[in-house]
């Protein structure tokens, strides 16, 4: 299930095109590339966003009192072609040889080459440690880390069945990087928190 | 840099200041040419421009003839429920003069876009390199009259035309082509016949591939600063010659004055949104090679402004592809987000078609290189570098 | 890691205790204070006491802004991470791991060992390093430090979660005075009739109980209508009970052996100026008195009695003592006289038997029956105490002398309630019991003194009680007056603070190897049982099994 293709990338993490207009993956799901020798990198999105493919030419209002949101597509069949969108993703790990590692790999993932959704299996296996927790809190792109932090885990949490025991550890292991930063961390728990709103189980947690 | 815009200022106030105190006068003969133009009898004027045309002295001006009445109107029709607008546009990286070695590149750039049930589009461009020959003279065998200038200019026209008899092979139907400017290409009315015709026959062979696959073509301008209508009026008005003008009695004479500076949309400013005037014909000197392909107008309110939209005869008297090309040209102005509205075919072929700066010095570059690794050296002029270098 | 870990030492100093944090799962509220806990050293087993609780932030921004709304799921993250408490623990005594074995199995045998190659535990000598681990005390290190029941350990009762014993060592207990303090409702007359009855069943010591609310020899009922059984009831004929009430020992199931009468000629001075307060006297009374003596000597408070009011004059002129003193000490010594067990002279062959019946092991319980206000109380402990003591001298010395085992005195325990009538500061020297505090076992008598006022008590007879069993104390200068003389008090003030009214007591001092929370045990029939055979009836007995050796 390709996803979409690398257009700039960096030891840290990389930009990809969205092969589907309007819906990059969502914020904080995982994606992974694989390379040529099998290793597969793993990494978080960060960010999305449309916008003309000519950075020059911005937006222009196209709607009108009949025809607006998804009509405007079908209206002005050239907007497939003119706008592009694009997600960040930031590195969060790697399986190589048959081991997990949680740290960066040693170096950028190719120009070009395609990013994938990940399986439950694969989130699962790849979550059962928390340590990547920490290559989540390095800023990239313009979403405070911490909201991509907590956008990550109410999606693992999903894929992985609403585990309340991992959602628990997970909260703990946040509370602990973040124990000098209350008001971060309270950001974040409170995001993650799936307390007594329906809504936020039937949503899955991600917007 | 060294332009003094602290002189300029005040100037430009002074005529700010003047065009609104000539304006209600302006406005007064405005009406009074309109009230003109309705009054004015069509087939009376029709004769009195032939009259005109037989006399041995050319009209130093460009009227038009109208093909029915002056001032009437047609309402649009609405769209076929599935349809295509194609725009095209073209640019040029045009021959370097200060170089050794010479070439063109052309780029054809289209949009074909397609409503109604199954919407899509295609964004494309075709880009070429033209170095033979066959594309550097207009008589290649001779290698006489380079194609440069004007004459690139038209080869362009024939080589978008031939690109998107290419493009209208898939068979899209109903489809319209649009240009983005005028199908008269009166650019080459100083040239010699021979180079007119030289020039013309591809570009008349592509339009007969259209009209036999039944895709009308059309050329859209906007803003036009056309005046053959207002000049028809003179004409009617002059009683003598025109301009002959020092000598003129006429009581009318403040009224021919006015419309000398009046514009075509200025008159049909009457055209209500959607509306377009009756098909007028050109006294274009260049249509008389033309032909069949012989281009008529019609000036059509898209909401906004009032545009020029120009059409090959065959068109123009096919009722059927007239009402297409009207409604179709309406329903592209309605989804244009700017205000005046523009047709978006037009504009992403434009996006298609132009070349950057960059991408300029891209090509120069390539080029270089590739005549370097055959042993050539590229020589450039001093001017060039000077142009270059720019230093102080 | 143990199951039942509970942090690790982050901070400490030798002097001060250990900083534990506690682990993010452990609540504060499973600690209390004087919890006996364990932290593992890498070398020592430190058994120790927690002596504070103290709650922290990692970031003070969180405090200053704490997450609103009571959501569980918050709480449970930033708790033990953001959150997180800590306790101040106070190692007591360590043990070196070396000398233990290598399986927690518990007998007797092998703590015996530990014991017998002088490697149990020891007074702590250094700290552990950083994240060592607090755990909480297990059966086994229960018994490690308090022991196992038997010979002279005596069960006292359980820790407060657990199920095992904790032994009071009565051996060490009678080689000091000791005192059983609380409040009142603390229920100080179960921990004394504990402790006496742990004393008569081992048989370390002889009892002299002055029982002035008559609780300890025969059946009471308690607070909430049950019937607990005396002393009498439970160990049988080896304990005897003298009353000053002849009456009441006339009431069928309650037999009295004997009853005590109190001789006018017994009446000393020092008698007479320990109830100043009671009989109301002048502060001349003593010159009085010592006037009194002056002239007649030992009979002066019989003559003082029969005088009449010329006699009075006369003696006034010829002494030189003021007559309205001596008047108004007669009048109020009349009292004295109007009391049912005051005789006008008596021998002192019933104290003497009675000091013989201790001899020869049994125990002696003195009621007071309806004399039981402070002043027969008063005088009476005084002045039985008083020859008993003198006695006890005699007995001693000889021994002293002889070195014959048969010789030997056992070491005998008097036992009195308000305590701080004779033993607070202004009187302590000069009664019979704070002579024998300050004493220590000089002549094998010892105190227990039992008392819901410890700040009364002079400080100095305080500092002299060897083991202190306390139940709950509320008032700063109680708690401080328990306190006296005792190590580790941060600890301690905070356990006695904490203590449930009913059921919890503090014991600390020389008869457990470190102070330690406990529930007492019931006095129930389970006790009864484990006291000794029953006795049948209601407590009737020949007189001759009485007076049988032991």
């Amino acid at each position: 299930m390709r996803i979409g293709e690398i257009i700039e990338t960096t030891s840290s993490g990389f930009v990809a095109e969205s092969f589907e207009l309007n819906r990059p993956p969502a914020l904080g799901s995982l994606v992974l590339v694989r390379l040529p020798d099998e290793t597969a990198l793993y990494g978080a999105v960060t960010y999305g966003q449309t916008a003309g493919v000519d950075p020059s030419r911005r937006a222009v209002r196209r709607s009108t009192d009949v025809v607006f949101d998804g009509a405007i597509y079908e209206q002005h069949p050239e907007l497939e072609h003119i706008l592009r969108t694009e997600f960040g993703v930031a590195l969060v790990g790697f399986v190589a040889a048959g081991r997990l590692r949680h740290h960066l790999p040693a170096r950028p993932p190719p120009l070009h080459f395609s990013v994938q959704g990940v399986s439950r299996e694969e989130v699962c296996y790849f979550t059962d440690g928390l340590l990547y927790f920490r290559l989540l809190l390095i800023p990239y792109g313009d979403v405070p880390p911490q909201q991509v932090l907590a956008a990550n885990v109410r999606w693992v949490y999903e894929q992985r069945g609403h585990d309340d025991i991992w959602l628990d550890t997970a909260a703990r292991e946040i509370a602990t990087l973040l124990k000098n930063d209350s008001a971060a961390l309270l950001t974040v728990l409170y995001a993650i928190d799936p307390g007594d709103v329906p809504m936020l189980r039937e949503q899955g947690g991600v917007a | 840099m060294p332009l003094k815009l602290g002189l300029i200022g005040p100037q430009v106030d002074d005529m700010a200041q003047t065009i609104a105190r000539l304006s209600p006068e302006h406005d007064r003969f405005l009406t009074e040419a309109q009230d003109l133009l309705r009054g004015l009898n069509a087939d009376a004027l029709r004769e009195k421009l032939r009259w005109q045309q037989n006399q041995q002295m050319r009209l130093p001006w460009l009227v038009a003839m109208p093909r029915g009445s002056l001032s009437g109107t047609v309402t649009s029709p609405a769209p076929p429920v599935d349809f295509s607008v194609v725009g095209c546009d073209a640019s040029s990286i045009p021959p370097d003069r200060h170089s050794s070695v010479r070439c063109y590149v052309l780029n054809v750039g289209y949009a074909f876009l397609t409503y109604g049930r199954r919407p899509s589009a295609v964004l494309e461009a075709q880009s070429q390199l033209c170095f033979r020959d066959q594309d550097l003279y207009v008589f290649p065998d001779r290698r006489d009259v380079p194609i440069e200038g004007a004459l690139l200019g038209a080869r362009m026209e024939v080589e978008t035309l031939r690109v998107l008899q290419g493009v209208m092979e898939n068979g899209a139907r109903p489809a319209l082509i649009l240009r983005d400017g005028p199908l008269i290409l009166w650019t080459l009315q100083s040239e010699s016949k021979e180079v007119q015709r030289a020039l013309l026959r591809d570009l008349f062979g592509s339009m007969d591939r259209l009209r036999e696959a039944g895709v009308p073509l059309a050329g859209y301008i906007s803003y036009t600063n056309s005046r053959d209508l207002a000049n028809s009026l003179r004409v009617w008005l002059c009683l003598t010659q025109p301009n002959k003008c020092e000598h003129c009695q006429s009581e009318k004479r403040d009224l021919c004055m006015a419309l000398a500076k009046m514009h075509d949309r200025e008159l049909l400013g009457f055209l209500t949104e959607g509306e377009r005037s009756e098909l007028f014909g050109s006294s274009s000197q260049i249509l008389e090679e033309y032909g069949d392909h012989r281009v008529e107008f019609f000036y059509l309110n898209v909401g906004g402004e009032i545009v020029r939209v120009e059409v090959p005869q065959w068109v123009g008297s096919d009722a059927t592809l007239l009402e297409f090309v009207h409604a179709a040209i309406n329903d592209q102005c309605r989804r244009s987000p700017c205000f005046p509205p523009y047709p978006p075919a037009l504009l992403e072929a434009h996006e298609q078609a132009v070349i950057t700066t960059v991408e300029r010095r891209l090509v120069e570059e390539i080029i270089d290189r590739a005549v370097g690794r055959q042993g050539q050296r590229l020589v450039r002029s001093a001017k060039d570098d000077s142009k270059r270098r720019r230093g102080v | 890691m143990s199951e039942n870990r509970l942090g690790v030492v982050v901070d400490g100093t030798f002097n001060g205790g250990l900083t534990v944090r506690l682990e993010p799962g452990v609540s504060s509220e499973q600690l209390r204070i004087g919890n006996f806990v364990v932290v593992e050293g890498q070398r020592n087993r430190y058994f120790s006491l927690i002596a504070d609780i103290q709650l922290k932030a990692a970031d003070i921004r969180l405090l200053a802004d704490p997450p609103r709304d009571n959501s569980p799921f918050v709480a449970r993250a930033l708790a033990g991470t953001s959150t997180y408490a800590t306790a101040e623990v106070k190692p007591m005594l360590m043990l070196e791991k070396v000398s233990l074995p290598q399986t927690g199995v518990l007998d007797k045998s092998t703590l015996d060992a530990l014991f017998a190659e002088g490697s149990g535990p020891q007074p702590v000598r250094t700290i552990p390093m950083h994240f060592a681990e607090l755990r909480e005390a297990t059966e086994l290190d229960f018994a490690t430090v308090f022991g196992q029941e038997g010979g002279t350990n005596f069960a006292m009762g359980t820790p407060l979660a657990m199920d095992i014993p904790i032994c009071l060592r009565l051996d060490r207990f009678v080689e000091r005075s000791n005192g059983v303090f609380g409040q009142s409702g603390t229920g100080k007359s179960f921990l004394a009739r504990l402790v006496i009855s742990g004393i008569i069943k081992t048989r370390v010591a002889v009892n002299l109980i002055f029982d002035m609310h008559d609780e300890y020899s025969f059946d009471k009922q308690t607070e909430d209508g049950r019937f607990v059984k005396g002393l009498r009831q439970i160990f049988g004929s080896q304990v005897l009970i003298y009353s000053l009430d002849e009456e009441m020992g006339r009431r069928s199931g309650r037999n009295v052996d004997v009853t005590l009468k109190i001789g006018l000629n017994q009446i000393e001075e020092a008698d007479i100026v320990l109830l100043s307060e009671e009989l109301n006297l002048r502060q001349t009374a003593e010159a009085t008195i010592g006037l009194l003596r002056d002239a007649f000597r030992e009979r002066w408070l019989l003559r003082l009695l029969e005088m009449t009011p010329e006699e009075l004059e006369a003696f006034s002129a010829t002494s030189g003592a003021h007559p309205a003193s001596v008047a108004s000490l007669q009048r109020n010594l009349k009292r004295l006289q109007r009391q049912g067990y005051i005789e006008r002279e008596q021998d002192f062959s019933a104290l003497d038997d009675l000091v013989q019946a201790l001899d020869r092991g049994k125990h002696v319980i003195l009621q007071f029956g309806r004399y039981n206000s402070v002043l027969d109380y008063v005088l009476v402990s005084n002045l039985v105490t008083r020859r008993v003591r003198q006695r006890y001298e005699e007995r001693t010395r000889r021994y002293e002398e002889t070195q014959a085992a048969s010789d030997k005195p056992r070491p005998l325990i008097i036992t009195i309630e308000e305590a701080h009538k004779f033993l607070n500061p202004a009187v302590a020297r000069q009664t019979t019991f704070g002579i024998i505090a300050r004493e220590m076992r000089k002549y094998n008598v010892t105190l227990l003194v039992i008392d819901q006022r410890p700040s009364s008590i002079d400080p100095e007879v305080m500092s002299q009680l060897g083991t202190r069993v306390s139940g709950k104390l509320t008032e700063e200068r109680d708690i401080e007056a328990v306190l006296t003389g005792v190590g580790n008090r941060s600890a301690l003030r905070g356990a006695l603070e904490s203590l449930d009214t009913r059921q919890q007591i503090l014991i600390m001092g020389h008869a457990v190897p470190m102070p330690i929370m406990m529930r007492t045990r019931p006095y129930d029939e389970e006790f009864y049982r484990a006291m000794g055979p029953q006795v049948p009836g209601g407590g009737v007995m020949d007189l001759r099994d009485l007076f049988e050796e032991q």
